[in-house]
């Protein structure tokens, strides 16, 4: 499957995604797996899968994520940042305000119209804004994270949670089951507060819209719904939300092989 | 570190050592605006204390709540656990809430051995500042007068105060050339920050020599601006080398703020009050918010800095209260910023340098 | 604005709006003597004389609805030296106090996000948050906040004030007077720093003239300060009523009545206002009235109140027979009443504006605390910990161990904030109130 031009690591906290694109920026091959402890190990074997399937040494080849330094092999290290926003422009082709939850992070990035980043804001402190955030809570409930979304969008009624911090909501919600309190209305207000601590940050930087969703919590469909609640704006979630980073840093090492990264 | 073509810089505590040794005595110094030229014609040594970074700040815990910035805390910390045991005096300006708060506890609380010695800076522009601050620098020459057993004579005072300006025209050169100086900006901080415990020779000595040294052939870099109180945790200027961007101006209460000009006055007392309040605008010393915008709108142009860098110590009223106003203002005149808040104990923080990545690659 | 909108402004301000107030005070009159709608085992009810306060505190509001179409506003800080603008016919609206109704009303988070989403920290003071909010917002639930065509701060309790509203000026563009109060590290103000507040109030005069359109009328100035002393006396009276057993009024009482002693004060109707409570004040005494049923602990409150707690606090403790006797906060407003000369009004103005507490050293505080302890019978004293206000709480920890250790008085540090409520912890409050009482039942 040579045709393979340029490649794309994203070494995040929670999991690990390789991507491969052509001569003209189209996403061809990608891996993504959990991150593991050693993860120069991983890098390695997942470069050697990449040179299999590309036929050659997986060159050039753009690093990005939490453990991007971890990754000698690269011609480049880039923030995820600028390769979120170049992944969903090159993706979506419009600018807007792009939300990336991740398992151990979020991020909002303001865009362009023309995919430059104009504005940014990293939660990177405060699990409270994160997919750890729904895993460690999910567990309290009994909910298994495939259907975490479904079962929290099935509720009618919300239960409303106080506690800023995800360690006070772990003993919040025992106390409002303990209440009687059903788990669906308590999943529906754990999403609510995922969200509110979202749009606060979305806040900050300044909504243009269209709202854009990346990251694995992107596949809940309960956070973009009520997003779209909570904002009044159409939350667009593109095709592989959570390969976002390692497409963004591919067409970046693309650019470096002296293609165009495609229509702009 | 030696650099080449430069005398070694000394520590603090040696420096202080080395003055005793010649009979002086040494003031330790809080944040922010004091008379270096006063102190000196009392034959004391100045030596600044900001934090010091990157100790245990524990000690503090029995007087100053959590809420109170690390500067200050760590202040406190640092004097319990001995470490400005070499101080004779302690000089407190008042420079913000926290600072207050701390001249007090250390007046009615601790009681350190030494005494402690506050210093009100005025917050209006008019000229009854002046006229206060002039005889607040009076009372505190009273003061010193007391500690120190000796008073010197006008004459001395006066001459103190133009070698005083003299060394301020050399650190102000050094500003305006530190492009063309072959210096990473970790290396021109440290070196310039030496103005804080430097006796004065010895800083002219290093000035002159800096200035003399080889022109760099300048990398291309990212040009920002620097602002808040001061660059700590210093890895950030490290940081800002590795990622390939350079510090072509700041507006740092300890470096940029302090680019004191000449006074006018003959009268000593007015002409240090007249330097001090002709200092670039600074919310501690209640300037408007629109002189400090025009003030970096117009580093940012003189410099062609792409963009600003706010980094404030965590719990910073007079930098926070401003910061957005700031950061609007700059945007509508073409300026991206961002900000970081920090502790002063702070480890080295991936998160932080990734934000300061993100941005040079932001505005490259 | 036409003679219909004349009309309509002066019948709504003088005649309607008053006319609606008044008779929502004769109808909490009337309940607070016929004991319904009070619902407490532990507190006495509130002051009659509160739902006057109430009415003179909303009609002042309802004045300010239309305040900008026939007189000159003045936004103050509350240690201003407010008898100038007075003296100038502004009117005057106090953004502390504001924030303290958005916080008992319990709107002040809302409000502070506004100012969180547009970029101020959370770690401001949260008056000023509330403030800014409802600036950006437009919300208040006072209904209308009129707009200043002056800034007038002081320094004296705080610099928060001074970064708060040069943020105000920026945004409003409008003029800002500062007068700046050195901090007093020792026993007394030294003389450069009266002349030098003393030269700022008299050089701040032709600003102030030119925004209010007139001249500054002394006569009307010492008037204005003679009435200030007044009702500042008769607030220190009052506060002094609590010396004895039991004490007929709660600082809570105090807290809720003040008011018109910070942002009324130079207007007669306060004074007579606060003559009116004295003699209520007095009447309960001769009825052997107390604030809390059966007065065990008195208790002594150090820092600004928790806003939207007042009740909260005082039932917790009144259940314990816990009585809030005093507060260094309210003594604030009286303790220098004597230093106001109406016959020198820039002279003494400049010292009283200078030696206010929280314009003093922290070892100041403590000596206030402990005479206070000695006059109003203290048995332990509340510090809390405002996470906004630095110069009342830093000092607290040295100032409790001290209490405990030199006075054999016992002190309790409570962590909270005086305007948002996500700073404080009902559980661990109540658990160290709770321990707290054990300690003097002991």
């Amino acid at each position: 499957m040579s045709g393979i031009r340029a490649w794309g690591i994203d070494v995040g906290s929670s999991t690990t995604k390789i991507v491969g694109v052509d001569t003209e920026g189209v996403l061809h091959w990608d891996v993504l797996e959990d991150s593991e402890p050693r993860a120069e190990e991983q890098v390695e074997r997942l470069l050697q899968r990449a040179a299999e399937v590309g036929d050659a040494q997986a060159r050039p080849l753009v690093a990005t994520g939490y453990g991007r330094k971890l990754v000698r092999q690269a011609d480049r290290v880039v923030t995820e940042i600028t390769c979120h926003a170049r992944g969903v422009y090159r993706a979506l082709g419009h600018g807007g305000t792009l939300v990336d939850v991740g398992g151990q992070d979020s991020k909002v990035i303001g865009l362009g119209p023309d995919g430059e980043v104009l504005d940014f804001a990293m939660n990177d402190k405060c699990a409270a804004g994160t997919g750890r955030f729904l895993e460690n809570t999910s567990r309290r409930l009994g909910v298994d994270l495939e259907h975490l979304g479904e079962v929290a969008l099935s509720a009618g009624d919300e239960a409303t949670l106080s506690s800023t911090c995800t360690v006070f909501a772990e003993s919040e919600i025992v106390s409002l089951l303990a209440h009687g309190v059903a788990v669906e209305p308590i999943l529906k207000g754990l999403h609510r507060a995922l969200v509110e601590r979202l749009v606060a940050m979305i806040r900050t930087v300044g909504l243009r819209p269209p709202l854009m969703l990346s990251g694995g919590v992107a596949r809940n469909p309960a956070i973009a719904r009520l997003l779209e609640a909570e904002t009044g704006q159409r939350v667009i979630v593109p095709p592989h939300p959570q390969l976002m980073g390692a497409y963004g840093a591919a067409l970046v090492a693309l650019e470096k092989a002296g293609e165009p990264s495609g229509p702009v | 570190m030696i650099l080449d073509g430069l005398p070694s810089i000394p520590r603090r505590l040696d420096v202080a050592r080395a003055h005793h040794e010649r009979g002086g005595l040494v003031a330790a110094v809080l944040p922010i605006h004091y008379p270096r030229a006063l102190l000196r014609a009392f034959g004391i040594l100045p030596i600044e204390v900001w934090g010091p970074p990157n100790i245990d700040a524990t000690r503090a815990a029995s007087h100053l709540q959590p809420y109170v910035c690390s500067i200050v805390r760590n202040t406190l910390a640092f004097l319990e656990s001995g470490g400005l045991q070499v101080a004779d005096l302690l000089i407190v300006p008042h420079a913000c809430d926290s600072l207050q708060g701390l001249g007090s506890v250390l007046l009615d609380f601790v009681h350190p051995r030494q005494p402690v010695l506050p210093l009100y800076l005025p917050r209006t522009q008019g000229a009854e500042a002046a006229v206060f601050l002039a005889e607040e620098l009076r009372a505190l020459h009273r003061r010193l007068v007391e500690v120190a057993r000796r008073a010197p004579l006008e004459a001395d005072l006066l001459q103190s105060i133009l070698d005083e300006e003299a060394a301020d025209a050399l650190l102000r050169r050094l500003f305006e050339r530190r492009l063309t100086l072959p210096l990473t900006t970790f290396d021109f901080y440290r070196l310039v920050r030496a103005r804080e415990f430097l006796p004065l020779s010895a800083f002219v000595e290093l000035a002159q020599a800096m200035l003399v040294l080889p022109p760099a052939e300048r990398r291309p870099h990212t040009p920002i601006l620097l602002s808040g109180i001061v660059p700590e945790p210093m890895e950030i200027l490290r940081a800002v080398d590795e990622l390939g961007a350079s510090v072509v101006a700041d507006d740092l209460a300890c470096c940029g703020r302090r680019l004191y000009p000449e006074g006018m006055s003959r009268e000593p007392f007015a002409r240090m009050a007249e330097s001090l309040l002709g200092a670039p605008p600074d919310p501690t010393r209640g300037s408007p918010i629109q002189d400090r915008l025009d003030h970096l709108i117009g580093l940012a142009q003189t410099t062609g800095a792409r963009g600003v860098v706010f980094h404030d110590v965590k719990f910073c009223e007079p930098e926070l209260f401003d910061l957005p106003s700031l950061r609007s203002g700059l945007r509508d005149a073409g300026l991206p910023s961002i900000a970081v808040e920090v502790d002063l104990n702070d480890p080295p923080s991936h998160q932080a340098r990734t934000r300061l990545e993100a941005f040079l690659e932001m505005i490259a | 604005m036409t003679a219909l909108d004349v009309l309509r402004v002066y019948a709504s301000s003088r005649l309607i709006g008053p006319a609606a107030l008044r008779v929502q005070r004769w109808g909490n009159e009337w309940r607070a003597r016929a004991g319904s709608g009070w619902a407490s085992d532990y507190l006495a009810p509130p002051l009659r004389v509160a739902a006057r306060g109430k009415e003179m505190v909303a009609r002042h509001w309802l004045e300010g609805r239309y305040a900008n179409r026939n007189r000159k506003v003045a936004w103050v800080t509350s240690g201003a030296p407010v008898e100038l603008l007075h003296a100038l016919g502004f009117f005057t609206v106090y953004p502390e106090n504001h924030g303290a109704i958005c916080g008992a009303a319990r709107v002040a988070v809302d409000l502070s996000c506004e100012a969180e989403n547009a970029g101020y920290s959370r770690d401001l003071c949260s008056y000023a948050r509330t403030d800014l909010g409802s600036l950006f917002s437009g919300r208040t639930p006072v209904g209308r906040l009129p707009k200043p065509d002056l800034l007038f701060a002081c320094t004296n309790i705080c610099q928060t004030v001074l970064f708060w509203y040069r943020v105000l000026a920026h945004h409003l563009r409008v003029p800002l007077v500062l007068i700046d109060t050195p901090f007093i590290y020792f026993e007394t103000a030294p003389e450069h720093a009266v002349e030098y507040v003393r030269r700022q109030l008299e050089a701040s005069i032709p600003s102030v003239e030119r925004v209010a359109g007139r001249s500054l009328d002394t006569g009307r100035l010492k008037e204005t300060g003679r009435l200030s002393r007044e009702a500042s006396q008769l607030w220190m009276e009052i506060m002094e009523r609590n010396d004895g057993r039991p004490a007929p009024i709660s600082v809570v009482d105090q807290f809720t009545l003040m008011a018109p002693v910070v942002e009324m004060r130079g207007e007669p109707a306060t004074v007579n206002f606060y003559a009116a409570m004295l003699k209520e004040v007095d009447g309960r005494i001769a009825a052997g009235v107390s604030a809390v049923q059966h007065e065990k602990h008195r208790l002594l409150w150090d820092n600004l109140p928790i806003w939207y707690r007042l009740r909260d606090v005082a039932e917790m403790l009144g259940a314990e027979g816990a009585a809030l006797v005093a507060s260094t906060y309210t003594n604030a407003w009286g303790e220098l009443a004597d230093l106001i000369d109406p016959d020198q009004p820039f002279e003494s103005m400049a010292r009283t504006y200078l030696y206010p507490i929280l314009n003093r050293g922290a070892g100041h505080k403590l000596a206030t605390m402990r005479r206070m302890i000695e006059q109003y019978s203290i048995d332990g004293v509340l510090l809390h910990s405002d996470r906004s206000c630095k110069p009342y709480s830093i000092g607290q920890l040295d100032q409790r161990d001290r209490l405990a250790r030199e006075s054999s008085v016992p002190a309790l540090l409570l962590e909270a904030d005086h305007n948002d409520s996500r700073c404080y912890a009902e559980g661990q409050i109540a658990n160290r109130v709770a321990a707290f009482i054990e300690t003097l039942e002991r």
